[in-house]
Order: structure tokens, then sequence, then C-alpha cells
């Protein structure tokens, strides 16, 4: 079967597409709960609205992580270096796009969640924000392991 | 803060400029993304194994190793009872991270694995925001490419160093603190027990095997990956909007946010992984 350049490009935009379209869905999640968590836990404990505030906002930088992974792929799709032409290499690439986009959605809202519960842990022990802290980072380091799975298993399809 | 009316139209007529040059002068730019890294491949006649060196990487990190070695040496040659502002800084950042291992280590050992651990943070941490100076020298002809601030972690060997260096230390001080023998045995548990006999479980055994190289895998693909991808965004979207005013809350978010966010989670990971490994 006969591939030309066109079809290597169908194929590059539509990865790129999946990568990021799938890839929000978790982090959107994620984050909307964590900013919803954030505010119940405001309305119950207004005076420690700071120290939520920043909880939030250090937990949703790290959730996000997995789309940010998604963005990476796809860029390296869309102004990457241009891909051999073959049959192999276009699923290869929509591998890659698919990978990437569904790997990316698990993680989001699960580190999503850790971030919502260390925002409700800070409204009922403002004390142990540190640790909470502490934790809330790491717990969602571990929980991204999956996705950083699915970003070299991308990297190594878009290099086929 | 106050800012009087001929600071902003001071504000302004800067922007007014980066805008003008902008649209006039700066084209949009994607080859870097694409573009191999400069390599030094030959070294006084002699060829360097391993496809050669990444130059920008290499300088970089000896720039942030002698930043560093230097400011630590000045700020610790004239010890006060009185700190001075630096001295304060020091000292803050000291205890913090000593208080921080003996939680997770236990006393008396974490005194001897806090080194490890503020050096890796605070290296990672200058590496990932090193991108924020602003270095425009590259984009003359006649300057070579790799002539510029770029983060050393958005290259795989830097942070793959590190993983290994992570690993190195976690399963030396497993062997050091619990003995070789129950070291390897920890990886076949439960056992299975048929009477009195023993048998290491296999099955067991290949799933640990495989899991420690993964947690290696994903320690130092998280700094790239993040590291990568925020130097991506910060190029890509730079160039859509030609370098008008957004660079500079990019870098703020992306290399100093973002940046030191992963750098404290790399470094914790890293006193994790020794205190799962040497605690009973």
């Amino acid at each position: 079967m006969q591939i030309d350049e066109s079809v290597m490009k169908m194929a590059t935009f539509f990865a790129a597409a999946l990568s990021m379209g799938i890839g929000a869905i978790g982090s959107a999640y994620g984050l909307g709960y964590a900013s919803s968590k954030a505010c119940e836990a405001i309305a119950r404990q207004p005076q420690e609205s700071g120290k939520i505030i920043k909880m939030m906002l250090i937990g949703q930088a790290a959730s996000g992580t997995p789309s940010i992974f998604s963005l990476l792929i796809s860029f390296l799709l869309l102004f990457g270096p241009a891909p051999k032409q073959g049959l192999v290499q276009v699923f290869a690439i929509l591998g890659a796009g698919i990978c990437m986009g569904a790997g990316a959605v698990g993680p989001g809202i699960g580190a999503g969640f850790a971030n919502a519960e260390a925002c409700d842990g800070v409204a009922r022990m403002p004390d142990s924000e540190t640790t909470l802290l502490r934790v809330m980072l790491m717990g969602q380091a571990v929980s991204q392991s999956t996705s950083i799975y699915a970003l070299v298993i991308a990297f190594l399809l878009t290099i086929v | 803060m106050h800012i009087s009316k001929k600071q902003k139209y001071i504000l302004a007529g800067i922007i007014l400029v980066e805008i003008i040059i902008g649209i006039f002068f700066i084209k949009i730019d994607m080859s870097a993304i694409a573009e191999p890294p400069a390599k030094l491949k030959h070294i006084f006649g002699f060829a360097i194994p391993m496809n050669g060196i990444n130059i920008s990487t290499i300088l970089n990190t000896w720039l942030i190793m002698v930043v560093l070695i230097l400011s630590s040496w000045k700020i610790t040659r004239h010890l006060t009872p009185v700190p001075s502002r630096l001295q304060v800084i020091a000292e803050q950042y000291v205890s913090a991270f000593d208080k921080l291992c003996e939680e997770v280590l236990g006393s008396g050992k974490g005194r001897k694995y806090m080194p490890m651990v503020s050096t890796l943070f605070i290296f990672i941490l200058v590496a990932n925001s090193i991108g924020a100076i602003p270095s425009f020298w590259h984009i003359f002809s006649g300057f070579p490419s790799w002539l510029k601030f770029d983060e050393p972690t958005k290259d795989l060997n830097t942070t793959l160093g590190f993983g290994l260096l992570c690993f190195l230390v976690a399963h030396i001080s497993g062997i050091y603190y619990k003995g070789f023998k129950k070291y390897l045995s920890e990886y076949f548990e439960p056992m299975i027990e048929i009477g009195r006999l023993r048998i290491p479980n296999l099955f067991m055994g290949m799933l640990n095997i495989v899991g420690e190289f993964g947690k290696t895998i994903s320690h130092s693909f998280r700094l790239f990956g993040n590291m990568l991808g925020s130097a991506i965004i910060i190029l890509v979207i730079s160039n859509l909007t030609k370098y008008i005013v957004m660079p500079v809350f990019l870098n703020a978010f992306f290399g100093l946010f973002i940046g030191a966010i992963q750098a404290f989670v790399f470094a914790m990971l890293a006193l994790v992984y020794v205190s799962v490994m040497i605690n009973e």
C-alpha cells in the first residue's frame, strides 16, 4: 500500500488532537474537584482561607502534570521532525496519540482527589499544613507514575 | 505597592517598543523544537564515545555548580553568632532539611542523607529556573546556538543521572543497614512455606525487580517531562505572541513555580526511596 506525505500529515494531526483532547479530560476533572473541595473548606473555616488557597494552587500545579505531558507529545507531533513514510509509522503515530491521551486521564483525576482531600484536611487541622503539603505532593508524584510510563511509550512510538 | 505616574509611562513605553520590535522584526520560528542539541564530537583530535557530549547541558551544569559552590563558600566563610542576612537563609535551609530528613529516616540516620537531599533540591531548583534569565545573543548570526541559558534538566541525560544516583544510594544503603541476605530475601516475600521449608516466591521477585526499575524511570522522567514540556510551551507561546510581555509570566509560572515544585518532589522522592530501603 502506498503511503504518501499527506497521509502521514493527517495521521500526525489526528494523533496530536487525540493526545491533547483526551488528555485534558482527567486533569480538568481533578482540578475542578480540587477547587470545589477548597470552596467547601473555606466555607467551613473562613479564617484559614489563605492556607487553603495556597494548598489548592500548589496541588493544582502538580496535578496538571499529565496534561503537560499530553501537550508535550502534541507539540512534538506537530512541530517535531517529520516521520518516515509507511503504514507502520501511521499506526505508530496514532498509537502515540492515543497512548498519551488515554494514559493522562486516570492520573489527572487521582491527583485531583489527593489535592481536594488535602484542602479539606487543612480546614480540619490547620496546624498540620506542612505535613499535609509534603504528603500530598509525594502522593501526587507517585500517582502520576502511570502517566510517565505512557509518556515513555509515546516517545518510543514517535521515533519508530 | 505604589506606582507613580512616571513609572507608568516608562512601563507603557517599554511595552510599546516591544510591540513594535515584535511585529516588525521577530519572525515566528518553531524550528528549535525539532532541532537536535549541539554536540561536541571531537576534542583535541580524539573522538568522544557515545555520540559526543551535549555542550549546552554541560556548560549550564558547570555554571550552576560554580555559582552554588562559590555562594556557599562566601556564606560560610565568616560565620557569626549574630547572623548576617545570607547566613540566616543558609541556616534556615539547612535546619529545615535536617528536620525533614530526621522525620522521615529517624534520628541519627537522617543526618547522613541530608547533604545529598538538600544538594539535589537546590541544584534542581536553580537548574529549573535558569531558563528565566534572558539570553538572546544566540539569535544573532556569528554566535553559536548553544550559547544560552538552557535548563540542564530538560536533557534526559541529567535527570537519568540523578535517578541512577538515587537508585544506587538507596540500594547500597539498604545492603549496608540490613545485610545482603536480608536485602535480597525481601524481594521474594511472602515466601512459600511447605512444612518447615521456605521457598522464595519467584513471581513476587520478578514483580519487585521490575518495580524497582519502574521507580527509577518514573523518578527521572517526571522531572525531564515536566521541564521539557514547560520549555516547549514557553517557546511556542512566546513565538505566537512574538515575545511581547508574555514570556515573563510564562517563565515565572513554568520555570519558577512548577520548577520549584518538581525540585521538591524529586528531592522528597529520593529521600523516600532511601527510607523504604533502610527501614525495617
